[in-house]
């Protein structure tokens, strides 16, 4: 009797379960499993000729290619420099919000907002500060006589790349400031009042005490962040298309291009593959610092 | 006297840095309401209008009746709204059963699920793209809403599961001994009592599928059935660019998100850090 109970629970447990995971299977794993075999072929989306394996070639070739190099090296330089930037803002925010202040519902309101928003909208947003002869930005430094000439803001080299990295900066912020947030709401306020009683300035307490153990909350939020920041796709699409040439393009729009515009599936596959490596490793070492601290 | 002095320009400081912040953080979104309330004669003067003496609401006129954009607002509607039924749906049924029934498996689903929604889309659309093709899913909104399913069922069932955990098994027990077996357990008694974590679920699957683009990007090449995200950003031709319609459309298109963020607040913060903080 008890034994029938349990494989009925069984069995209802997989049937719950399966048209879930048939989704999850189908959508995302089988299709990424496909991707990275299509590293190795030579298939093309326009030649009808017979698809053969062919090793390695297509990573030889792309890792010799310039604009794929440029690619990845644009890529990291906006993860490090957008992720860098949201942690200090992020961290400012959450103190802040922290405490407790009149307009304080109104600041957490607000910044969920451009977290919230869709990133290709927010790009479209900025472009329209940004542009050049009727932007805000450029009209504003202009009336007020402290530019002469008319900024380029998105038609320049590196301006376009700190121009791109400030809308990141702008839009991810508080999703960072959120998880520190709550690893700042877990610090018990006794080991404040003990430094206090002890002579502690604000300074030391926030060196001594806040810092450290927060230091759980801000891994796991720069793992997402960084995770996040080298799939870079929609802001560059939407914001400069990649330019000035090829300045802001990122690995992701790279890869979209080599697919869908020029219709090279293999090569387009290969940078999928090196894409996903390079965020697994990030996972990796991210994971191990998060042990050693923990230990 | 020279404490309060100093604490009273401590908090001055303080204040004007919040209001600093907020500035900052809201302005972009104030600045594409007052472009669209503008003139066109307006948007493009010299010297700059910054808040139009004569507001219209012409664009949002043009923008709804007059051309694509207010159609692109309709799809999103369209395909978020069957989108988030359906991650709901079968969501709800998996974490149901990760949540309850005991078999070894199914925190290794969970995890499964978890780092399957890690994989980047690069990897996953042109697969998709090709398959799709062949099965006459491309430009048709069934095929959206599978990817999409697909696409957005991890995060949901991760938020759905924890949520059932929180409901008291005691629940269950006695209403097997009322009679009530199975599905009618989980319609009956699970379903009200989890409306919460349904409701987190389901507002984070519609914005994030709102939100969207790099699917319907691939996946719908007619314009027409293009949703907001890629219709607005994609809207002008090559050399025409009609700042009065896309600043409107852009506005209207994020206007459910600025509700939908005020009213849910918590419910949003809890659901968007979930798969990071747990």
């Amino acid at each position: 009797m008890v034994m029938k109970k349990t494989s009925l629970k069984y069995f209802q447990g997989i049937a719950l379960i399966l048209p879930a995971f048939l989704f999850v299977f189908f959508i995302l794993f089988l299709p990424t499993v496909n991707t990275v075999i299509m590293s190795f072929t030579n298939y093309s989306f326009i030649k009808g000729e017979s698809t053969q394996f062919i090793g390695f070639s297509n990573y030889l070739y792309i890792l010799k290619d310039d604009e794929f190099l440029s690619s990845l090296g644009n890529t990291f330089l906006f993860a490090f420099v957008t992720v860098f930037f949201e942690l200090i803002v992020g961290i400012l925010l959450a103190l802040i919000i922290n405490r407790s202040f009149a307009l304080r519902g109104v600041l957490r309101t607000v910044i969920l907002f451009p977290w919230i928003l869709p990133t290709a909208l927010n790009a479209v947003v900025w472009r329209w500060l940004y542009n050049t002869d009727f932007g805000f930005f450029n009209n504003l430094l202009f009336s007020l006589n402290i530019i002469s000439q008319k900024i380029n803001w998105l038609g320049a080299i590196p301006l376009s790349m700190i121009s791109m990295m400030l809308v990141a900066i702008w839009k991810t912020s508080s999703f960072m400031a959120l998880i520190i947030l709550t690893g700042l709401q877990t610090i018990p306020e006794s080991l404040y009042e003990a430094a206090r009683i002890d002579g502690a300035n604000p300074i030391q307490c926030f060196r001594k005490i806040t810092l450290p153990l927060l230091v759980p909350s801000i891994l796991v939020a720069l793992l997402f962040r960084s995770m996040d920041a080298f799939r870079a796709f929609e802001l560059p699409f939407a914001l400069t298309q990649g330019g000035p040439a090829g300045s802001t393009q990122t690995l992701s729009l790279f890869g979209y291009r080599q697919f869908f515009q020029f219709l090279k599936f293999d090569t387009g596959a290969t940078v999928s593959v090196i894409q996903f490596i390079l965020i697994f490793i990030f996972g990796l070492i991210y994971l191990n610092i998060f042990r050693v601290e923990r230990e | 006297m020279k404490p309060t002095v100093n604490r009273f320009n401590i908090q001055a400081g303080f204040y004007l840095l919040v209001i600093f912040l907020v500035v900052l953080f809201f302005f972009p979104i104030v600045w594409i309401f007052l472009t669209s309330i503008k003139t066109t004669g307006d948007i493009y003067a010299w010297p700059p209008v910054y808040i139009s003496n004569n507001p219209t609401l012409q664009n949002y006129k043009v923008v709804l009746l007059e051309s694509n954009l207010g159609r692109f607002i309709l799809n999103s509607i369209f395909v978020s709204s069957l989108s988030t039924l359906s991650v709901v749906f079968f969501g709800a049924f998996a974490s149901y059963g990760i949540a309850r029934v005991n078999f070894k498996g199914s925190n290794i689903v969970l995890v499964f699920f978890l780092s399957m929604s890690m994989f980047p889309q690069l990897a996953i659309v042109p697969s998709l793209f090709l398959w799709f093709r062949r099965l006459g899913l491309i430009n048709n909104y069934l095929g959206l809403v599978i990817a999409y399913t697909g696409l957005f069922l991890p995060i949901a069932v991760w938020i759905m599961s924890t949520y059932f955990r929180t409901i008291p098994r005691d629940i269950e027990e006695s209403a097997k001994i009322d009679g009530c077996t199975g599905i009618r357990i989980l319609w009956h008694i699970i379903v009200p009592l989890s409306i919460p974590g349904l409701v987190t679920a389901g507002l984070i699957v519609f914005i994030f599928t709102w939100n969207e683009f790099f699917i319907v990007l691939v996946l719908i090449s007619k314009n027409l059935l293009r949703t907001a995200t890629v219709g607005i950003a994609l809207y002008p031709g090559e050399y025409a660019f009609p700042w009065e319609l896309i600043t409107t459309a852009t506005f209207l298109a994020i206007l459910p998100l600025l509700f939908l963020t005020f009213i849910f607040q918590k419910q949003m913060i809890s659901g968007l850090t979930a798969g990071a903080i747990k």
